[in-house]
This record gives structure tokens, C-alpha cells and sequence, in this order.
């Protein structure tokens, strides 16, 4: 946001209210609220370090979508992804042997950007339609997680626990595990996300994923590489997922090949509900992070008001189906649409 | 941005031309055969070919309620068809109750949730111009929560109509019924397509929905009457679906959707739209049943089949619909 | 000293030729104007200059070096920018960020927004003092961001900049503006192509220019040598040989009034149009291309959901906002341009041919196909169609043929009113004749009234009772009976009178 003076204050805060953060913002404030009324600890640390950690995955999963949409593609092969490289670690590690750790990290790491150059080379160099090319190769990420992983299982190194809760490490010194306590592992991986994202937004390929993703062709005529930037946003989201995977498997100690199904659609939800246009071009990953707040809020919400399990499903499909509707509704009385060279009929 | 125009000015168009896809989907499946056949002896029996062709059928259905989403254009897909099928299979197990006499009644509720799924996925896609797939992935979601909700702490009881297990299960002499079931209905759909002046509605408004439009067609009617359509035959599946199982269960038809879009792919459909040719799909499913056959045979088992199937629709995509170099 | 100069150049798309010699000569420190008719090849030309296409003869001199570019961003590195007027702007980022994309600066490791802004507002002050560079392009309307698309071609410090048509979305004052800026740009030695169809704004700002006419460069008049004689001009641009008046031999028109259209408003393209067809009549729609012309056509059409207007069809009012509802009253839009209304590319030509069918009456459930193919076998001959056969798809026929495929499946309606859109475009001569021919036997046996839009000048001539000519949106004029020749259209079209 910009910097104000003083006498310019009002009509700045004016633009501001105006602008689609704004309602976000102020959504994540009624949920936070009703939150709270509804779980009279909730801002203890216990819980919040609890909800931090409930929520992380998503919050990842979200913010790497939020990058790969605003380049104007989708990601629908996240959560298969998600699920390959658990599989990928708790493959690789053997829980008597500590270095197979760091061996799993760096293999599972190269598996994540070889996820994402497969990708980017679909949507960006291919040019084959971002939501089916993601979709074929979900496909592929989850035949080869069954492959390693029919079932849930594998193994996991002791230290790899940090990456969820450093308390439970062997080892670690007192003020280390103290930290852990107020700063939760899962904190520090959103943070790492931020940074990476922070730090691409500042380059020129970071301007050119918003470039390209907002209209492609002008890009193009600017004598931008669309391809190249497409093909890092799908780098950077699987980079996010990277640090989800971490997390899982330091939560779980195994690797799912099914664990990431659910998470694809609300990551889509999240982003949008966040701000980010599908249509590409537009929104802050920033917000997309809040995004996932919200609806993870709105989730622990249902939570509460004791609607059974087993609508859990059904009520997140519902939710999602408003958050996009009511996306699109906004983008379509914007001018933007207009600009796009969409041949409007009616 | 090179506008030199390379057209290709072909002054002939041989029948070749036209039936290109199919002939290639054809071959691919004697090359998976003779493949199979190789690998694994007695892949090239007729009770294989046969067992083959019957499950693919399945496939082949499903593909059909695809093509007629994706045939209405505007890059369609229909990501819902497996919970609908499941859905009604699961409402309608306990009301069929292994009898025949309360079958219309399954019928009518299968044809009642099949219009409402496919109102909702085509009104969202076609009048709201959300996404396809995400609105059908959001709807199946939906549907699986339904079906959880109604599954919670109940199990789900019901037999089949015996009517629907002979259609579905059973054979006359060495052929599978559903067999003459797909045929059936294949002819059926190739004369709407083909002959009437829905399916030309139908092309028109996937081939070029400007063009379609300032005839005075009514595109986002069509496009919507299409997903209702595909949620209706979707749903009738469900139906043969518990009548080849003999139960329902909560799964039934998910393991359907991919191979329903891939079959689409292999056979040609283009997938921005205005093409129909279902024999294609048939073709597409029969080489995706056998691919699958090979795999299990190879001991490549589930994750074989889908990595299989997703590297095969992946490098499709890249035959048939990538765009390279077109700047 | 001569900046660039185009010699033979020749291009062609499909079977249309756009250029067929075209020749140039630019000096730095001066601004060259281009002028001449639409499809004249004025456009095309620059668009070679500048990268968007490339010649298929000819070549391109700049700075002495002989230069073929691949696209326009090789171009701009070189020295050459164009401005364009379909926005290359990317609507979700700044004026500044917009005004160096694709030429960032970096500052080490990253994007070196500073000097970026710093360089911004030094342009965007000297064009149109006050825009906020900051805001984002969807924000602006037309003229700010034509100003912005100006910017960015001069972000590039071009040796040579192209401007085609800039100033047909900006008002009075901005025009002012920028032609002062022009001329301080000119004095730092750079070069300009300046096109206008606003003919006095040549004659103001331009040193020179060079006049283009069906795809050749015909003359190039230096203002510093010889007077600026406007009619000389209108002379060049439309050819001075004497058109051979035609008899027009067409039904006897009525006082009756068929359809009356009352202060039609759409968005930026149409304002305040009014008038009313006769009976009978043809009613031509000129002007200079891009004036609302095919808006127009469209709007009547039913095409814009969005437009307001009093239409009253035989004294009943009748709504324009959806193609079905026009139809069905009896109005048919006859296209000329097939990118407009597109063709099913993939389907044959029969079902193109037959198509419409659908959205016109009651249709049986299964298609007579004998009896349309037998009908549509007929227009293709009507038209002398090249085609191998009507199955084939229609995207193997030629442009020109693909043009009587869409004009064709409109043909053989029952209808009050027809709309020609140009649907002679890109026809060549004798089946152009056939089709007006047939065109004109309908209005005289069916009495139809026709309300005809042409690019060539001499098909709405040859044809029309009275013709209306457009510009910037507005009927500006009606001609009729002797008015209607070449010298008062193309002079009430570039509002030198």
C-alpha cells in the first residue's frame, strides 16, 4: 500500500476501501471474530500454534496456486503432486540412517522442479489449455506416488520431525524447543514461502508472470519469453508444495499417495476467495495466503456449529462453488474483461 | 505474428483425410494387441477381446456423455459424470430392492438427479461463464459429500432389478449384453448428431459460437440443455453400473472420469468443440480397456494404469491439441 | 537525410493483395504522412516497416542497412516503433510499468523501478501532463491510454516512430498536445510516420507526405516544394480517371417507410444515428472504413445486447438486442466479413451452407438433406463457388471463396429487409457482378428494402437510391441522386467540405 501524507490521508483511504482487498481483509477480521466467540481460547497460543499448523498446508498449497493462475494457468495436478513427493520422501529416507534425510530432501526437491517443468512446458511451451494439461498429468504424479506408496507408509528420519514440531526432536537444544513452542515449524515454512515470492515478485520475471497472465499477447508483442514466465510460475507452485510436503511428512512420518486430493480444489478456492482472478493477471499471492485463512476459518466455523462429519465434504464443495461464483460476478462488471480482447457478444 | 499466411490450399480431400483419427485409433488398438500378445500369451483370445470390449463399453458410455459436453464447446468437460452414476446407484439400490417391479421408479429418480446435476453444472458454466472444471470438480465434490452423508452410519443395502444385471452382467451366447446396449445406443446417437437438427445445433454452437449465435441459435440454451443431457445418461449409467456389480459402494464411478476424457481424446473429438463422431470415442475406449488389460497383466497394477493413462492423455494433448509455434 | 526508405515492397494475404509497390521515403527531422482510402495499403506498409509482417518483396533501408524483422519487439531494439491502435497495453499493470515493458532496467539482481518511473513521467509530462502513472491501464479511458501507447513506443528512444491513426480516439486538446510534442521530437532528429484519415491534421502537421491507392504508392508530395492544394489531394487518394455513370434500374420507391431508426446509441462507436429506410429502396452506408459502419450494420443486426434506440419496423416497435429477435421480424444480415461472423472452419460446406435454417423457422427434426444439398448446389453455382465438392470443409476453400460461403447461406431467405454488411468483400470482379445482380433482381421481385454497406466506394455508386455517410459514429451526410459520385463521397468522408 502506498505511503500517505497526512492531508492526502482521506482520499487515499477512500481508493483503498474501494479496492477488492479491502473486503477481504475485512471478511478474515468477521471470521477471526466469530472464531473467537465460538472457541473461547482461540487466541492462547496452544490453539493458535494448533491452527497454524492446520492451516499451513493449505496456506502453501493456496499461495503456489495463487502464482501459477496469475500467470494465467491452473494447477489441478497440486495435490497428486503434493501426494508424489511425501511418497518421494518417506521413500527415500530410512529411519535409521539421519543423512538419508538430507538425501530425501535434496531428490525429492529435484522431483518438485522436474513436477514443475513438466508442467510449464505444457502450459507454456506446448500451449495446450493449462486445466487439461494439469489434469492428464495429476494423473501421472498419482500412478507413480501408488507406484512408491501403494499403501500409506514408508519411513521417516527422527529429525525430520522439526519440520512439524521441534519439541518432539531428540536432541534439540532447550531454547531451540522453547522456540518451537511460540513459533511453530509450519510458521516458518509459510515465512519461506513469502520470502521466495517476495524476492521473484521483485525481478523482472516476476512482472512478467502478471504480464503475461493478464493478456499474453501484448506480452508477447513486448518481446516477453510468455513461455519462460509461465514455466517459472509452475516452478515457484511446486516449490510451495515442496514445503507442504515437508510438513506432511514431518507431521506423519509416511508418505499418502492420496493425501492431496481434497487440497486441489480448495487451494483454487482459497486463491480466489484471496483475490486472484482465474482469468490471470491479477491479485496479490499475499491475499491468496489470507484466502486460505478465510476458508480455513469458515471450515473450523462449521466445525463448531457441529455439523456432522460427513458433511464436511459437501459443504466445502458448496463453498467453493460460491467463492468462484462470486469471483467471477466481480470480474465481469470490471472493465478489465473488455481489454482482454474478449469478443463479447451480448 | 508473422502474417504469412501458409494455407494449406489442398484442392483434394480424400476420404483418408477425413477418417484420420479414426483410422489411427483403430491401429493403436491392433498395436496393443499384437503387443499384449507378444508380452502375455492368450492376450489375443477371444474371451480376452470380448472381456475387453465389455468393460470398455463402460468406458465408452461415460466418453459418451463427454463428448456431448464437450461437443457444445467453449473447452467443456464434465468432471461430475462418476459421482452422478454413483449417486444414483446408491439412491437407488434400496428402491430396486433385487425386484423389477419398482424399476421405473429407479429409472425416473435416475433421470430426475441426472437433470438436476447437469441444470446446476450448465447453468453455472453456460449463463453464470464460470469455468467447466471447476464448477463440475466443485460438483463432484458436492455429490461425493451427499453420498457421504447419506452413507454415514448406514450401510448400503439394495440388489439390482434382474432386469439391469442381464443387461449389464450377463451375455447371449459369447456376446456381452452391454455390448448390444452401446451399439444401440451409439446408432442412436450418431443419427441425433448426424441427421437431426439438434446435432446440428449442437456442432454449430462448438464450432463457432459467434456464427452459431447470429443465426439466432440460442447458444447458452444449448450448452446448458448439453450438460443436462450428460448428467441424465451419466446417471442412467449408474444404473447399469449396479447392475454389473450387484451392489453399490461409494467409489463406483470415479475410476470412470479419465478414461472417459482420454477416450475422447484418442478418438479424435476435438476438445474446443463442434465434433461428435462417437465411433471414435468407442475405438478410444477400447484402446484405453486394453492399455489397462496390458498393465494389469504386466503386474504394473493400479499405479501402472494410471500413469499410464495420464502419460498417454498427456502426450495426446501434445499431438492434438498443442498450440507450438503458432506466433 | 534519409532515415528509411521502402522500395518494392509487394504483400498479400490469402488471395488479397495489400501492397502492390509500395515506396517511401523518410527524412530524419521530418514528419511523413501517410494517406490514402482503407485497403489502400497505407497500414500494411507500416506494419512491414515496423516488424508485424513481413514483405514478400520489396525491401527495407534503415539507417543504410538493409532490414527484415521477425516481429515488432526486434524492431524497437533496432530503433523502430510503432504505435498501435488495437492496444498492445497489458490492462492489469501500470502506465509505467506498462511504458517499459519488455525494456526493463534492472539494478543488480533486481527490477529497477526508479529509473523506470523516473523515465515514465519524463514522457507521459511532455504528452499529457497530469496522468498518474501509476494507475493501472484499466482505469484509463481510450484517449489516456492511446497517450500511454505513444509512451511506450518512445520509452524505446526510436529513431523512427510509426503512428497509425493516433489520433482517431483522442479529443481536440490532446490532439494539440501531442502534435506539439511531435514537433519537439522531430527537432531531436528522430523520424516520423504519421497516417490520419482526418486529412486537414496531415496537412497541419505533416512535411510531407505520400499518398497510397489499391496498394500502390502513387505519388509522394513534398509541402516544403509545392502548395498544400487539398482537392489535388482528394484527386490522388481516390484516382482522377471519370467513373462511368451507371444507370440504376431498380424498383419505384415509395414513400412508404419500411424501418425508422431513432437516436441509436452504442458505447464509444455509434451516437445519436437516425434515419429512415424507404420501401423498396437501397440505402448505401459509406464514409471512410472504421466510422461505425459495420457497427452500425451490427447493431441493427441485433448483435449488441447494449444498444438503445427507437427502431419501429413497419410502424411497430421492434427491440434490437438479440440477433434471434431481428430475425424472426424479418431483417437479415447478409456479412461480408467472415472473420466477423466466421464460418464452422472444420464443418463442410454444406452444413455452413445450411446452417442458418435453424435460427429462422420452424424446422423439421430430421434435415431434409436432399433437398438442401440440392439448394445449396444451386447457390454455389449462383456464385460460382470453387469448391472440390459441398462436403468438403470449408477451410480448404480460398478466402474469397470462404467469403460467398458466408454471404451465400443467406441468400435464399424470404425477407422484408436486407442488411449487406460489404458482402462483396474480397470477391473478385465477375462474381461480384453476378451477386449484385442477383441482389438487385430479388428487391426488384420480392420488393425488399436493402440497406447496403460497402468499402468500395463504386459498388454503393452503382447501386444506391441514397447514401448516407458516416463519420466517427454519426451520419454527417446524406447523398443523393447526382451527389452520389466519387469526388462528394470521399470529400464528405474526409470532411474537407
Amino acid at each position: 500500500m502506498k505511503k500517505n501524507s497526512n492531508a492526502l490521508g482521506i482520499s487515499n483511504l477512500k481508493k483503498f476501501i474501494l479496492k477488492p482487498e479491502f473486503s477481504i481483509v475485512i471478511m478474515l477480521v468477521i471470521m477471526l471474530v466469530i472464531a473467537a466467540v465460538l472457541q473461547k481460547n482461540f487466541f492462547e497460543i496452544k490453539s493458535v500454534v494448533r491452527n497454524i499448523n492446520a492451516y499451513a498446508p493449505l496456506i502453501l498449497l493456496t499461495m503456489g496456486q495463487a502464482v501459477v493462475i496469475i500467470s494465467g494457468g491452473l494447477d489441478l495436478s497440486a495435490g497428486t503432486s503434493l501426494s508424489l513427493l511425501t511418497c518421494v520422501l518417506a521413500t527415500v529416507m530410512k529411519r535409521n540412517d539421519p543423512v538419508t534425510g538430507i538425501y530425501a530432501i535434496l531428490i525429492t526437491f529435484a522431483v518438485a522442479v522436474f513436477i514443475g517443468v513438466i508442467n510449464g512446458i505444457g502450459i507454456g511451451y506446448l500451449r495446450i489449455p493449462p486445466v487439461i494439461a494439469s489434469f492428464a498429468t495429476s494423473f501421472i504424479w498419482l500412478g507413480v506416488a501408488l507406484f512408491l506408496r501403494p499403501t500409506p507408509g514408508g519411513e521417516s528420519v527422527g529429525w525430520f520431525k522439526s519440520f512439524y514440531n521441534i519439541s518432539d526432536v531428540a536432541g534439540v537444544p532447550v531454547f531451540l524447543k522453547t522456540f518451537g513452542t511460540f513459533v511453530p515449524p509450519a510458521l516458518i515454512l509459510v515465512i519461506c514461502g513469502c520470502i521466495v515470492w517476495f524476492i521473484m515478485s521483485k525481478t523482472r520475471t516476476g512482472r512478467y508472470i502478471y504480464a503475461v497472465g493478464s493478456n499474453s499477447d501484448s506480452a508477447y508483442m513486448s518481446g516477453i519469453n510468455t513461455a519462460k514466465a509461465q514455466m517459472v510460475a509452475c516452478i515457484i507452485n511446486a516449490f510451495f508444495i515442496f514445503l507442504a510436503a515437508l510438513f506432511f511428512v514431518g507431521q506423519n512420518q509416511s508418505g499418502d499417495a492420496r493425501l492431496g486430493d481434497p487440497l486441489t480444489l480448495r487451494a483454487i478456492a482459497a486463491a480466489v476467495v484471496g483475490g486472484i482472478a482465474l482469468s490471470g493477471g491479477r491479485g496479490s499471492v499475499y491475499f491468496a495466503l489470507i484466502g486460505a485463512l478465510i476458508l480455513s476459518l469458515v471450515s473450523k466455523i462449521i466445525f463448531f456449529a457441529n455439523i456432522p462429519n460427513a458433511y464436511q465434504t459437501l459443504v466445502s464443495g458448496v463453498i467453493v462453488i460460491i467463492a468462484i461464483a462470486g469471483s467471477m460476478i466481480y470480474t465481469f462488471y470490471s472493465k478489465r474483461t473488455l481489454l482482454k480482447g474478449e469478443k463479447k457478444i451480448t | 505474428m508473422n502474417s504469412s499466411i501458409s494455407r494449406k490450399n489442398s484442392t483434394t480431400y480424400k476420404i483418408y483425410d477425413r477418417y484420420k483419427k479414426l483410422i489411427i485409433a483403430f491401429l493403436l488398438i491392433i498395436f496393443l494387441f499384437v503387443l499384449g500378445e507378444i508380452i502375455v500369451s492368450n492376450f489375443l483370445s477371444l474371451g480376452q477381446i470380448l472381456l475387453t470390449i465389455k468393460l470398455a463399453s463402460f468406458i465408452a458410455l461415460f466418453g459418451l456423455c463427454q463428448m456431448v459436453v464437450i461437443a457444445s464447446g467453449n473447452s467443456s468437460l464434465d468432471l461430475s459424470v462418476g459421482y452422478t452414476a454413483t449417486m444414483t446407484a446408491v439412491f437407488t439400490a434400496s428402491i430396486m430392492d433385487g425386484k423389477n417391479e419398482n424399476l421405473w421408479m429407479a429409472v425416473l429418480i435416475a433421470i430426475g438427479l441426472g437433470v438436476a446435476v447437469g441444470f446446476v453444472n450448465g447453468v453455472l458454466t453456460s449463463y453464470f461463464r464460470l469455468p467447466a472444471l471447476v464448477v463440475t470438480l466443485a460438483m463432484a465434490n458436492i455429490l461425493q459429500g451427499i453420498i457421504n452423508v447419506y452413507t454415514a452410519g448406514r450401510n448400503i443395502t439394495g440388489k439390482p432389478s434382474p432386469i439391469l444385471r442381464i443387461m449389464a452382467a450377463k451375455s447371449t451366447s459369447i456376446f456381452p449384453n452391454i455390448l448390444f446396449i452401446l451399439i444401440i445406443g451409439a446408432t442412436i446417437v450418431m443419427i441425433i448428431l448426424y441427421k437431426t437438427k439438434w446435432g446440428l445445433m449442437l456442432f454449430g454452437v462448438g464450432s463457432n459460437e459467434t456464427t452459431a449465435y447470429l443465426s439466432g441459435v440460442n447458444v447458452k440454451l444449448v450448452r446448458c440443455i448439453a450438460f443436462i443431457i450428460g448428467g441424465v445418461i451419466a446417471s442412467l449409467i449408474g444404473l447399469l453400473l449396479i447392475g454389473n456389480m450387484g451392489i453399490a459402494f461409494k467409489d463406483m464411478g470415479s475410476n470412470y472420469v479419465l478414461p472417459s476424457i482420454a477416450a475422447v481424446v484418442i478418438g479424435g473429438v476435438s476438445l474446443s468443440g463442434g465434433d461428435g463422431n462417437y465411433i471414435g470415442v468407442i475405438l478410444g475406449a477400447i484402446f484405453l480397456q486394453t492399455l489397462s488389460n496390458l498393465l494389469v497383466a504386466l503386474g504394473w497394477g493400479d499405479a501402472g494404469k494410471w500413469l499410464g493413462y495420464g502419460t498417454l492423455l498427456f502426450i495426446l494433448l501434445i499431438i492434438y491439441v498443442g498450440n507450438r509455434r503458432n506466433r | 537525410m534519409i532515415v528509411l526508405e521502402a522500395k518494392g515492397i509487394k504483400k498479400r494475404f490469402g488471395g488479397v493483395i495489400a501492397v502492390s509497390d509500395g515506396n517511401l521515403k523518410c527524412q530524419a527531422g521530418k514528419i511523413t504522412g501517410l494517406l490514402g482510402a482503407n485497403g489502400s495499403g497505407k497500414s500494411t506498409i507500416s506494419k512491414i516497416i515496423c516488424g508485424v509482417h513481413s514483405a514478400d518483396a520489396g525491401e527495407i533501408i534503415f539507417n543504410g542497412r538493409t532490414v527484415r524483422y521477425k516481429n515488432p519487439h526486434e524492431a524497437r531494439q533496432d530503433g523502430i516503433a510503432m504505435v498501435f491502435q488495437n492496444l498492445s497495453l497489458v490492462a492489469d499493470l501500470t502506465v509505467w510499468q506498462n511504458i517499459v515493458l519488455g525494456i526493463e532496467e534492472n539494478k543488480g539482481f533486481f527490477l529497477n523501478n526508479k529509473t523506470a518511473k523516473d523515465l515514465s513521467k519524463e514522457i507521459v509530462d511532455k504528452l499529457l501532463p497530469g496522468l498518474d502513472i501509476n494507475k493501472k491501464i484499466f482505469d484509463l479511458n481510450s484517449g489516456e491510454m492511446q497517450i500511454v501507447e505513444i509512451a511506450k513506443a518512445l520509452s524505446a528512444r526510436p529513431k523512427l516512430l510509426i503512428l497509425d491513426e493516433p489520433t482517431a480516439a483522442l479529443e481536440q486538446t490532446q490532439v494539440k498536445s501531442l502534435f506539439n510534442y511531435m514537433r519537439t521530437l522531430v527537432e531531436t532528429g528522430i523520424a516520423i510516420i504519421f497516417t490520419s484519415h482526418r486529412l486537414w491534421e496531415a496537412m497541419e502537421i505533416c512535411d510531407d507526405v505520400v499518398i497510397f491507392r489499391n496498394g500502390e504508392s502513387v505519388v509522394s508530395i513534398d509541402f516544403d516544394k509545392e502548395c498544400k492544394d487539398p482537392e489535388k489531394i482528394v484527386n490522388y487518394i481516390t484516382g482522377e480517371v471519370e467513373k462511368i455513370r451507371v444507370d440504376k434500374n431498380h424498383t419505384k420507391i415509395t414513400d412508404e417507410t419500411v424501418l425508422s431508426i431513432e437516436d441509436l446509441n452504442y458505447g464509444e462507436f455509434l451516437k445519436d444515428v437516425s434515419f429512415k429506410l424507404k420501401k423498396g429502396e437501397i440505402l448505401g452506408i459509406g464514409g471512410l472504413a472504421g466510422q461505425g459502419q459495420r457497427e452500425l450494420m451490427l447493431a441493427l443486426a441485433g448483435n449488441y445486447a447494449g444498444v438503445r434506440c427507437d427502431a419501429e419496423l413497419n410502424g411497430k416497435k421492434i427491440k434490437l438486442n438479440k440477433p434471434s429477435n431481428v430475425i424472426r421480424n424479418g431483417i437479415l444480415l447478409v456479412p461480408g466479413d467472415k472473420q466477423l461472423e466466421g464460418l464452422f472452419l472444420k464443418h463442410s460446406v454444406f452444413i455452413n451452407m445450411i446452417f442458418p435454417k435453424l435460427g429462422l423457422s420452424r424446422q423439421p427434426v430430421f434435415t431434409p438433406n436432399k433437398k438442401y444439398r440440392k439448394e445449396s448446389k444451386n447457390i454455389i453455382d449462383l456464385l460460382s463457388i470453387k469448391t472440390q465438392n459441398i462436403d468438403v470443409p470449408v477451410s480448404t476453400l480460398s478466402g474469397g471463396n470462404q467469403q460467398k460461403v458466408v454471404v451465400g447461406k443467406w441468400l435464399p431467405f424470404d425477407t422484408n429487409i436486407w442488411l449487406l454488411a460489404d458482402p462483396a468483400k474480397g470477391i473478385d470482379i465477375g462474381a461480384k457482378m453476378e451477386l449484385y445482380q442477383y441482389i438487385v433482381n430479388q428487391v426488384k421481385e420480392k420488393n425488399i428494402s436493402v440497406i447496403l454497406y460497402a468499402s468500395d466506394n463504386e459498388e454503393l455508386i452503382e447501386h444506391c437510391d441514397r447514401l448516407l455517410i458516416m463519420y466517427e459514429g454519426q451520419i454527417v451526410a446524406t447523398l443523393e441522386g447526382d451527389n452520389i459520385n466519387d469526388d462528394v463521397i470521399t470529400a464528405t468522408s474526409l470532411r474537407v467540405r
